[in-house]
C-alpha cells in the first residue's frame, strides 16, 4: 500500500510542477500578446503616415529622428519575432498540457486500481 | 478542469453538481468577473486620458495661444515660463517608444480614433461581463435551491424521528 502511496505522491508532485509550468507559460503568452497588440497598433499608425513624416525613436531619455522605412522595418521585425515567440510558447503550452493530462490519467488509473483492490479485499 | 467542463455543459450539468463544487465554480466565476471589471476600469481610464489629450490640444495648441507665454511643469510644484515653438504641430507617443510629429488636426484625429477603438473594446467587454454576471447569478440560484431543499430534507427527517 505504501508503495502505491509513494507512487501517487510522486505523480501528484509531478502534476503540481506541470501546472506551475503551465501557468508560467500562459503568463508569458499573455505578455507577448499585449506586446503584439501594441506593435500592431504602431504599425497601423505608420501605414497611415505620409512617407516624409517626422518619426522619432525614444532611446533612453532622448528622441532620435528616424527614417520612416527604418522605423517600419524595425517594428515589422519586432512583430515577426513576437509572432515566432508566441508560436513557440503555444507549442510549449500544448506540450505541458499533454504531459499533465497523461500524469492525470496515471493518477486516476492508480487510484481506481487501489479502490478495486480494496473492494476485492473487503 | 471539472469546473471548466461544467461551464461548457451549461445549465443541465449545474443542477447535478454537488454544492461544494458549485461553490468552487462560483468563486472561479467571481474571480473572472473581478478581473474583467478591472480591465473595464482601466480601459475607461485610458479612454478618458485620450479625451484629456484632445481637450489639451484644442485649448492649448491653437493659433490663439501661439504668442502667449505658458508655464512648463518641471515637477508638480516647480514651473518655468516657456513659449510654444509651434502652434500647429505636436509630438505624439504612438507606443513602443516611437514618437511622431503631427499637425494639430491629425493629432486630434488620432486621439479620436483611439477613443473610438477603446469604445468598441469597452462595448465588447461589457457584453462579456454581463454574460459572466448572468452565469454567476445562475450558479448562485442553483446553490440557493440546493441548500434550501437540503434544509427541508433534514427538517422532515427531524420531524419524522
Amino acid at each position: 500500500m505504501s508503495d502505491v502511496q509513494k507512487k501517487l505522491q510522486a505523480l501528484s508532485d509531478a502534476y503540481q510542477a506541470l501546472q506551475g509550468e503551465l501557468s508560467g507559460a500562459v503568463e508569458a503568452r499573455q505578455k507577448l500578446e499585449s506586446q503584439q497588440q501594441e506593435n500592431t497598433t504602431v504599425k497601423k499608425e505608420f501605414d497611415l503616415l505620409a512617407d516624409d513624416a517626422n518619426i522619432y525613436k525614444q532611446i533612453g531619455p532622448v528622441l532620435l529622428k528616424q527614417d520612416k522605412t527604418e522605423a517600419v522595418m524595425s517594428v515589422s521585425a519586432r512583430l515577426d519575432f513576437i509572432n515566432k515567440e508566441i508560436a513557440r510558447i503555444e507549442k510549449q503550452i500544448k506540450d505541458v498540457q499533454d504531459k499533465s493530462e497523461k500524469v492525470k490519467m496515471d493518477i486516476i488509473q492508480i487510484q481506481s486500481a487501489a479502490q478495486q483492490a480494496q473492494e476485492a479485499a473487503a | 478542469m471539472a469546473t471548466k467542463q461544467a461551464q461548457k455543459g451549461g445549465q443541465i450539468d449545474l443542477g447535478q453538481l454537488p454544492v461544494p463544487q458549485l461553490q468552487e465554480l462560483k468563486t472561479q466565476l467571481d474571480r473572472e468577473l473581478e478581473h474583467l471589471t478591472t480591465s473595464f476600469q482601466s480601459l475607461r481610464t485610458a479612454q478618458s486620458k485620450f479625451r484629456d489629450c484632445i481637450n489639451s490640444i484644442s485649448q492649448g495648441v491653437n493659433p490663439g495661444t501661439a504668442d502667449k507665454p505658458l508655464l512648463v511643469p518641471l515637477t508638480s510644484s516647480l514651473y518655468v515660463p516657456g513659449r510654444l515653438t509651434s502652434s500647429t504641430h505636436v509630438l505624439i507617443d504612438i507606443g513602443t517608444g516611437f514618437f511622431v510629429e503631427k499637425t494639430v488636426e491629425d493629432a486630434t484625429d488620432f486621439y479620436n480614433r483611439k477613443v473610438k477603438d477603446l469604445q468598441d473594446s469597452l462595448k465588447d467587454l461589457e457584453g462579456v461581463i454581463n454574460g459572466k454576471a448572468n452565469n454567476v447569478r445562475m450558479v448562485e440560484e442553483v446553490i440557493r435551491v440546493k441548500v434550501l431543499s437540503a434544509q427541508e430534507q433534514s427538517q422532515k427527517e427531524g420531524a419524522g424521528s
